[in-house]
């Protein structure tokens, strides 16, 4: 059986196989189809098969990663959409927290509401948050917001109501009656996609789930058409923002799980590579043209994040959504970021990025600021006769001249600036790791630094030598990584519900029941006959009294005050630096993960047949590596030729289809038997 | 002496240093938020943390609100000239006097010496709002105080620990001297946790850099944002601008209160002249010296370089004069609780002296007060609580765009409102209504104002405590350049059954039954141009969507459907 994954980028779509019986890979690559983005998935299907004689009737399990959620969202793409919400309480989705924080910025304006104010209409009911009904829901009013609605031709409506969360009762009443008096109609009720307080964040996330949600449903109804017209007739499944996937069917009923399906598909990715290193804590970072992204892997689990936030950056609140994503930071250093020297002679390096057009200067495409690629190109770490396999040829003399220009501003030399660029980029990528490690109470020494996307590699090493990381290892398939990734991603559904209650001895039956039906609902999602296959990981969210926010806290034994307890106090303090043993601890809610348990892709082992170091070299190459230790001579090997578990001493190059390595010296490297490339400090190995 | 030129920092080392200094602070302000035990701090981010050089200037600073904008030189030189030659490693200090450096009485200053060796590298401080520091009412802020000791516990420069252990003295005096003792040592012990962090993270940081190199890049971050701020300045026109404006009340009179300020901009220097300021008023809406200086730091930093991160670089071409004992310079005695209601006056002069000179940096003026309410009593099982909460409110237009609905005042920033939900989960309150206060409306304007909010709580246990102090409650924002002014802030009390209202800009500690509703409403911004300029496209906009009527578009801008 072959398990095949498409990924969907900005530029490239992606496809990697993988024949669960031979061990061989199939890969393909083709441009994004913009405007549907289902073409260019099966081009590379047809690609594959012309190039690499895949047989699509032989593939057993699919899985889809795009961006046609995101797009839809951030290019304002949706149908049109209205909001029905509790009376009095019209302009919580545009109000938002009200917070600025752009503080010095006298002009600044909150983003605006996906649902214009005409479209947010109002409905008299009111329930407590202890589920008292205060109001009963007016059915007049909703029998008048459906006149609306018709006459204003909206295609989907999103239901708020106060306190739905705990008490979803007159949500499903008002979506109920909308089902019968507007056929046709998207109806999105808050609690069917987030049981979690906080009714500005649970509205903007219904809003948005329902703004794209008939979108998403025709694209994956035409998208299994095309499959099953392809002869790709097995089960297709969706890739999630949780790390997990599900099927088509699942993934359009509530599709705002899908808003970050392709970098989830990396950290997938990740985790896999650690279980099959039998390393629970893995580092992850993936370097592309425009940004850089990490995350952190704890125990085998990735950190899944519920508040997280679309458009958001250092000036802007964004767009809070409460559906699970992987917790991504992400920050503005790639391959493609613009070097500038300002009028005050400081040297700036990203956010912006030439981006793959015009590109960096090397490219000759009509890029003039020179950017990071130039600058490893001009390092000696790229090769300007064999990027992208030698299909384009770099002009070193352009990026050398640009180069040049930049560091006279600076006083430097272009080989010095070119390295001050490359330090200032690593600089601002070590800052990001050191955000999801250390200030998140984990040492990097105990993390494995697993590094993808196709500027990664040319990092990799000083990152890891940085923060003393336990080593350092770059995958196969780097950088088509994502889609590999999704061949390692399980079914998986996550729950999360606010449950407020201050743990003590009579806490602890409810809060079994309620874990039991979580537990039923997941197997409700999955269907009955997989109980056997499924694991529950129960996380409770848990504060001392006073504090508002909580520790994700994972409870592994049997739930009893003192274990959840003491298990608190050590999630605070690890986080923290301290904890408050005296002080009263309250449960604010939990999450339950359910995974189904089924095969993933894993790695064929190299043959030794016939490999040597010697055979891999394939030259020597110069490399600078600043002014102390200037340009050295270094080994150039090709990494399908390594044989596996010898070492190779740095500097050295190791080149493959997609990127390049550099191991620095005082380093070693080796190809291990799955055939991951494992760098590590020569005094520790 | 061009600093960057000695040792070997060149301008790649220094960019990564001040990196690695900034997210010093924002590890700093994320310890704070997720750990402290008040509202105050975690929603509303009454706080701050920053890093100060051996010579007391601000290195790097927490990004949360506008209000503590370059107070902590002020406060940290309070101290250490108390302390000079005392200080020794493992100490901490705090202080809250508004009189040497401070705000209020409730703003705790937590500070550490960072020593190598016998000489101070730096020093790293944490000032956050505690809820209840003692004094006459709960939450050590009446708005009609008369005197500074009404208002709390006063630690007037005090050593809280040596060798890193807390004194168990001054730990009681708190303890004893706070209604919530309980979270006042929960919120001492993430602003210590704060402190230490940022000693580690120093000190890892001398693992690669020598001392000599970090003091070195210290300064010249300060040195380069001083030129980038001289270098803004010099491409302004030179000349006086002029502004005036009222202070509607002080807490114990409603009788207007006028303020002024002349910005004198000559080269590369900014002067902000306050001298004609009325003396300190007898209710707490004074605010001391350090305060004046962080609001008008705060409207500089607008100017010169909003999103840069601040340090005392750019604030080198600025000059603020002030006799003493005035309004904004009150001396002890004086009550300065609400030292932000007039300290955001303050900051208001200066941008409505500039803004119409300053156009792409201004807007016309904003409903500005925090408009803070107290509600305070006792849940169902007895247990005390208050609720404070900040409410957001209208913006003014600019030169090109319509004023912001519902965002925070000036004084604060990446402040979030409260969430009914959670709010209702955890108080006896329920929230009625929360959307824009369309009645009052907003400036009239080419472009219009922003809306400010209406927010309904209605009481659910008799006994309930309201207390509330709002600025703009007579005087609306002002309009520029034609446009009109905006509406004014208010708050009322409708009486359950009687249905009697009584309105209100500042109270203290008036009791409520269940039943009755506290209605917050706050005004809109001040429009930009002349409404007769407005398109009628976005006339009809607004009244699709019911933010103004037909009839009140007619009045305000001569509208009548199409044409005029």
């Amino acid at each position: 059986m072959i398990r095949l994954a498409t990924d969907v980028g900005g530029t490239f779509t992606d496809l990697l196989g993988y024949d669960e019986i031979t061990g061989r890979i199939y890969s393909a690559k083709s441009l994004t189809t913009v405007d549907n983005q289902s073409r260019g998935v099966l081009d590379t299907i047809r690609m594959a098969e012309a190039t690499s004689g895949l047989e699509p009737s032989r593939v057993g399990f699919f899985v889809h990663g795009g961006t046609t959620v995101i797009n839809a969202i951030t290019e304002r793409k949706g149908v049109r959409t209205a909001l029905i919400t509790t009376r009095g309480f019209r302009d919580v989705l545009e109000i938002g927290r009200g917070n600025r924080p752009d503080l010095y910025n006298l002009r600044f304006h909150s983003p605006a509401p996906y649902v214009e104010r005409h479209l947010r209409l109002e409905v008299s009911e009111r329930v407590d948050p202890d589920g008292t009904v205060v109001v009963p829901i007016a059915e007049a009013e909703i029998e008048a917001a459906a006149e609306t609605l018709r006459a204003d031709k909206v295609e989907a409506v999103a239901i708020l109501f106060l306190n739905s969360y705990a008490y979803p009762d007159h949500e499903r009443r008002c979506a109920e009656r909308l089902a019968d008096l507007v056929p046709g109609l998207t109806i999105c009720a808050s609690h069917e996609i987030s049981r979690v307080w906080r009714e500005f964040e649970r509205s903007n996330t219904a809003v948005l789930n329902a703004y794209v949600k008939p979108i998403i449903s025709r694209y994956f109804r035409e998208l299994e058409i095309k499959l099953v017209d392809a002869a790709v007739r097995c089960a297709h499944y969706a890739m999630l923002s949780n790390g997990g996937v599900a099927s088509f069917q699942q993934a359009a009923e509530a599709p705002l799980n899908l808003v970050e399906s392709g970098p989830s598909g990396g950290i997938a990715g990740a985790v896999r590579i650690g279980e099959l290193l039998g390393e629970p804590n893995v580092l992850a970072l993936d370097v592309g043209g425009t940004t850089a992204k990490c995350s952190v892997i704890v125990d085998g689990k990735p950190r899944v994040f519920s508040d997280y936030r679309l458009e958001h950056d250092r000036h802007t609140p964004g767009y809070p959504v409460q559906v699970p994503v992987v917790d991504i930071v992400e920050i503005g250093a790639g391959g493609g970021s613009i070097a500038r020297v300002d009028a005050f002679g400081a040297l700036t390096v990203g956010p912006d990025s030439a981006g793959a057009n015009p590109g960096p200067v090397c490219y000759g495409l009509g890029g003039t600021e020179p950017t990071v690629t130039d600058a490893k190109l001009i390092t000696g770490v790229i090769d300007a006769g064999e990027f992208a396999e030698g299909r384009m040829r770099l002009d070193l003399d352009a990026a050398r001249r640009a180069m040049t220009a930049l560091g006279g501003k600076l006083g430097k030399g272009c080989e010095e600036t070119a390295e001050a660029i490359v330090e200032l980029a690593e600089a601002n990528m070590i800052n990001a790791l050191k955000l999801v490690t250390i200030q998140r109470g984990h040492d990097p020494r105990d993390f494995t630094l697993v590094v993808t996307g196709g500027a990664g590699p040319l990092f990799a090493a000083n990152l890891g030598r940085e923060l003393n990381a336990k080593r350092v290892v770059i995958p196969p398939h780097a950088g088509i990584f994502s889609a590999w990734g999704m061949l390692a991603a399980k079914p998986r559904i996550d729950q999360r519900r606010t449950w407020f209650r201050e743990l003590g001895a009579d806490a602890i039956a409810p809060l079994n029941e309620e874990l039991t039906r979580l537990k039923q609902s997941s197997l409700d999602y999955f269907g009955a006959e997989s109980s056997g296959d499924l694991d529950h990981i129960v996380s409770i969210h848990l504060r001392y009294r006073g504090q508002e926010h909580s520790v994700t806290t994972q409870i592994d034994g049997a739930l009893d005050q003192d274990g959840i307890a003491q298990s608190f106090h050590a999630a605070h303090a690890k986080s923290y630096s301290f904890a408050l043993p005296e002080t009263a601890i309250e449960i604010t809610g939990l999450h339950l993960v359910t995974v189904l348990n089924a095969p993933v892709i894993s790695l064929p082992r190299v043959a030794p047949d016939g490999l040597s170091l010697d055979g891999a070299r394939t030259k020597c190459h110069r490399i600078y590596f600043g002014p102390d230790q200037g340009w050295q001579d270094s080994a150039v090997y090709a990494r399908d030729l390594l044989p596996p578990q010898i070492t190779l001493e740095g500097p050295a190059l190791v080149r493959e289809a997609t990127t390049t390595t550099l191991v620095l010296p005082g380093q070693v490297a080796r190809r291990d038997v799955c055939g991951l490339l494992i760098i590590q400090e020569k005094a520790d190995s | 002496m061009d600093v960057s030129a000695r040792h070997d920092l060149d301008p790649v080392t220094l960019e990564i240093i001040h990196g690695k200094l900034l997210s010093i602070v924002d590890e700093m302000g994320v310890v704070m938020q997720r750990t402290s035990m008040s509202p105050v701090i975690y929603e509303v981010l009454d706080f701050a943390c920053g890093l100060c050089n051996a010579d007391l200037e601000l290195v790097a600073q927490t990004n949360g609100i506008t209000l503590f904008t370059g107070t902590f030189s002020t406060q940290l030189k309070s101290v250490v000239d108390t302390y000079r030659g005392q200080m020794r490693p493992g100490d901490i200090y705090v202080t809250n006097d508004p009189y040497h450096g401070g705000t209020h009485a409730c703003d705790f200053a937590i500070i550490r010496p960072i020593f190598h060796g016998e000489a101070i590298l730096a020093y790293a401080l944490n000032v956050a709002h505690w809820v209840d520091v003692g004094g006459a009412v709960p939450g050590s802020l009446p708005p009609d105080a008369t005197s500074t000791f009404q208002e709390g516990l006063r630690l007037s420069r005090i050593r809280l620990a040596r060798n890193d252990e807390l004194s168990p003295e001054i730990t009681r005096i708190i303890l004893e001297n706070t209604r919530l003792p309980g979270i006042a040592m929960g919120d001492l012990n993430a602003q210590i946790a704060t402190v230490r962090i940022a000693e580690r993270r120093l000190r890892e940081m001398l693992d690669r850099y020598a001392p000599d190199l970090l003091a070195d890049s210290f300064t010249a971050i300060i040195k380069n944002a001083s030129r980038r701020s001289r270098a803004v300045i010099a491409a302004l026109p030179d000349g006086e601008y002029v502004a005036e404006d009222i202070v509607d009340g002080d807490g114990v009179s409603d009788a207007p209160i006028p303020v002024r300020v002349k910005i004198t901009i000559a080269g590369e220097s900014v002067e902000a002249d306050f001298t004609g300021c009325p003396p300190a008023v007898a209710g707490p809406i004074n605010c001391g010296a350090g305060a004046l200086h962080s609001a008008v730091k705060s409207v500089f930093k607008a100017l010169v370089a909003p999103q840069e991160p601040s340090n005392e670089g750019w604030f080198r071409p600025l000059t603020i004069k002030a006799p003493p004992g005035t309004i904004f310079t009150a001396e002890k005695p004086s009550p300065t609780g609400w030292y932000y209601e007039g300290s955001v006056q303050a900051s208001e002069l200066v941008w409505k002296a500039l803004a119409p000179h300053m156009p792409s940096r201004f807007s016309a003026g904003s409903y500005s007060s925090l408009c803070v309410i107290y509600l305070s009593g006792r849940t169902a099982d007895g247990k005390e609580f208050i609720h404070i909460e900040p409410t957001h409110g209208g913006w003014g237009a600019s030169f090109d765009q319509d004023g912001a609905n519902a965002v925070i005042s000036l004084t604060d920033g990446d402040t979030y409102n409260y969430s009914v939900e959670l709010l209702e989960a955890k108080f006896p309150l329920r929230v009625r209504r929360y959307d824009f206060n369309t009645e009052g409306g907003v400036g009239p304007g080419l472009h219009r104002g922003g809306y400010g909010v209406v927010r309904d709580y209605e009481v659910l246990a008799d006994g309930t405590l309201l207390t509330g102090s709002f600025g703009r409650s007579a005087t609306p924002p002002w309009g520029a350049e034609g446009g009109r002014d905006g509406s004014v802030n208010r708050f009322e009390v409708i009486e359950a059954g009687s249905g009697r209202v009584t309105s209100y800009g500042r109270l203290s500690d008036r009791r409520l039954n269940k039943g009755d509703i506290v209605r917050i409403i706050t005004g809109g911004g001040g429009g930009w141009g002349d409404p007769a300029d407005r398109p009628a496209e976005k006339i009809e906009n607004d009244i699709r969507a019911g933010l103004i009527t037909r009839e009140r578009a007619k009045l305000e801008y001569d509208y009548t459907g199409g044409r005029r």
